[in-house]
């Protein structure tokens, strides 16, 4: 509301002192100056063609003619969201082609160095298995750590004291080791205890047990989001407490928690590249060898794109689930 | 006859806070008795001690003769024997009116689902709710809400039932169908406990009313020596603020 009148002030205050605003926002002003910045975009200079003071002059002047109308369209409350998308989107292609056309980078070399195609089919194949091992390795370690956290949490809920204390130096001690510091101990340091743990093995025990202790906290605060009134009806009428904890807290508090798991999920997959230090062939190690073996860091390029196919839909989902969660309230 | 409830000397603190200053009642089966008092008395932890939802810090209870602080005693049990009402409903959002009712049925009496269903379309019946049955709470009004709650915690089949300031959370127009439902159950010769402030119902449905005052039984009488002749000056003047 407030941000409405203010807008509404900001409109009387300008159409009273700055009137041409007005006249330059209408719709074929708009449309033909838009089309008066795509000629002079053609028509710009080349740096080799004239001087650099009438190049950087034209430079500017048309960055500046640019931004200017942009901030016009963009400023303007008359305009429909969906014209302001283009014109942002407009703005970033022009920066980009402007960034692209006079930077002075060698365009050739880069696509060569990180971009190289040959490489890339080369290399997709061995990725895909290293995308395959991080994926398993992820799934597992998240089940896993789903398990140890729920299990944690039920216990905790028995209220016993030595107990909690135990799990609270758990919890804190290994959400406070990183998870990088763990697989090291875990892969160079436990072979002197006789302990041997190959690199799988130490990969998943050491993201279980981290994870394991973020998705202990998650399910304890999910669980204490479930009202007391709630265990109270239960226990009156006669339901033990593990009864209640299955019919009444876990139900209530799984819809709560399965955004938070999700974001942790994501976070482990992500962990999962600190592997490639204890040599698991997993999707990053992959690529860094064929980084070596190819001496081109285009199958590194390669990893990001693959992460990022994999992990973006799952972002979005998080954040879907958590609007959703939002819109509907925990729905009591 | 012996009472099915009797309570020695109970005493309950809350860390410096002392609630409950010795309370020592005795409750005969099929009787209503009904707990007075201005807020912070102790009426409402005095109804949570005696099912064990708050632990006394010393004295002693006997439910049907039984002490309920003895460490063989399943909890659980005496609990399934006394039905609990609460101000703020505490219906089970997850689950359906049928379904809130149905669940200590199935899961500690371990009676099948569909007897625990019939017998739960008959208690909706009593309590007018027959047509809400497949509704979850959200959709219920809190009259609505609070009348699912007694169906189900006489769904137990309990000897005892506790109301904890029922009709305190409700709206106005709600308190009668609420109170309608209780007055109903007093008929029929269930054992009540009730802490409310509705003094029109308890002149009419309780056998007994206690005043309590800072954890101790102030006064004690029919409905009529209480609400009419009050001994002590204290019950006067609450009396005469809630009346």
């Amino acid at each position: 509301m407030t941000a409405q009148t203010s807008t509404d002030a900001l409109h009387r205050f300008s159409r009273k002192h700055i009137p041409w605003l007005y006249y330059i926002r209408r719709p074929l002003v708009s449309l033909s100056s838009f089309a008066c910045i795509l000629i002079y975009a053609f028509l710009l200079p080349d740096k080799t063609t004239v001087s650099t003071f009438i190049f950087y002059l034209n430079l500017y002047a048309f960055l500046a003619i640019l931004l200017g109308w942009s901030v016009v369209i963009l400023t303007d409350s008359d305009k429909s969201e969906y014209a302001k998308m283009l014109v942002a989107f407009f703005l970033l292609f022009m920066l980009g082609l402007l960034f692209y056309r006079f930077s002075g980078a060698d365009w050739a070399r880069l696509v060569h160095f990180f971009f190289n195609f040959p490489i890339m089919q080369g290399s997709w194949h061995v990725l895909f298995r290293g995308l395959r091992t991080t994926l398993i390795l992820s799934a597992c370690s998240f089940f896993s750590c789903v398990f140890v956290g729920l299990v944690i949490a039920v216990i905790r809920s028995f209220n016993h004291r030595s107990i909690n204390l135990l799990i609270t130096i758990y919890v804190d001690v290994f959400r406070s080791i990183p998870v990088i510091v763990l697989m090291v101990v875990l892969f160079f340091a436990f072979p002197f205890l006789g302990i041997f743990l190959n690199s799988y093995l130490t990969t998943f025990t050491a993201l279980t047990l981290s994870y394991g202790a973020y998705t202990a906290e998650t399910f304890r605060a999910g669980m204490e989001t479930v009202s007391s009134g709630q265990v109270e009806a239960a226990r009156s009428l006669g339901l033990s407490h593990w009864k209640t904890l299955q019919k009444i807290t876990i139900p209530q508090a799984i819809p709560i928690v399965i955004p938070v798991l999700t974001g942790n999920m994501i976070a482990m997959m992500k962990d999962t590249a600190i592997a490639s230090i204890v040599a698991t062939p997993e999707l990053l190690k992959s690529a860094r060898e064929l980084y070596t073996a190819k001496t081109s860091p285009t199958p590194l390029i390669c990893a990001a794109i693959i992460f990022l196919a994999v992990l973006l839909p799952m972002v979005r989902l998080v954040n879907h689930m958590e609007t959703r969660l939002q819109k509907s309230g925990p729905h009591y | 006859m012996d009472p099915i409830i009797k309570v020695n000397e109970l005493h309950k603190s809350f860390k410096d806070l002392h609630v409950l200053r010795g309370i020592s009642i005795e409750v005969q089966r099929s009787e209503v008795v009904s707990f007075i008092g201005r807020s912070g008395s102790g009426k409402s932890t005095l109804l949570r001690c005696i099912n064990r939802l708050e632990e006394p810090t010393g004295g002693e209870i006997f439910i049907d003769g039984v002490d309920i602080h003895e460490p063989y005693i399943d909890i659980n049990k005496v609990r399934a024997e006394i039905g609990m009402v609460f101000q703020s409903f505490n219906l089970f959002p997850h689950m359906t009116a049928i379904e809130n009712i149905m669940l200590a049925p199935v899961c500690v009496r371990k009676i099948s689902r569909q007897e625990a269903k019939e017998r739960g379309m008959t208690l909706l019946n009593k309590v007018g709710l027959a047509d809400k049955a497949d509704e979850f709470p959200e959709k219920l009004s809190g009259g609505q809400r609070q009348r699912v709650a007694i169906a189900r915690a006489l769904a137990m089949q309990p000897q005892i039932m506790f109301f904890d300031e029922p009709t305190s959370a409700l709206d106005p127009e709600m308190v009668g169908e609420v109170l309608d439902v209780m007055a109903l159950m007093a008929s029929e010769g269930m054992t009540m406990l009730i802490v409310s402030h509705e003094m029109g119902f308890i002149r009419e449905a309780a056998d007994r009313v206690l005043f309590l005052e800072e954890g101790k039984i102030l006064e004690e009488g029919s409905p009529d020596q209480i609400f009419n002749q009050p001994q002590h000056q204290i019950t006067r003047d609450f009396l005469g603020k809630v009346l």
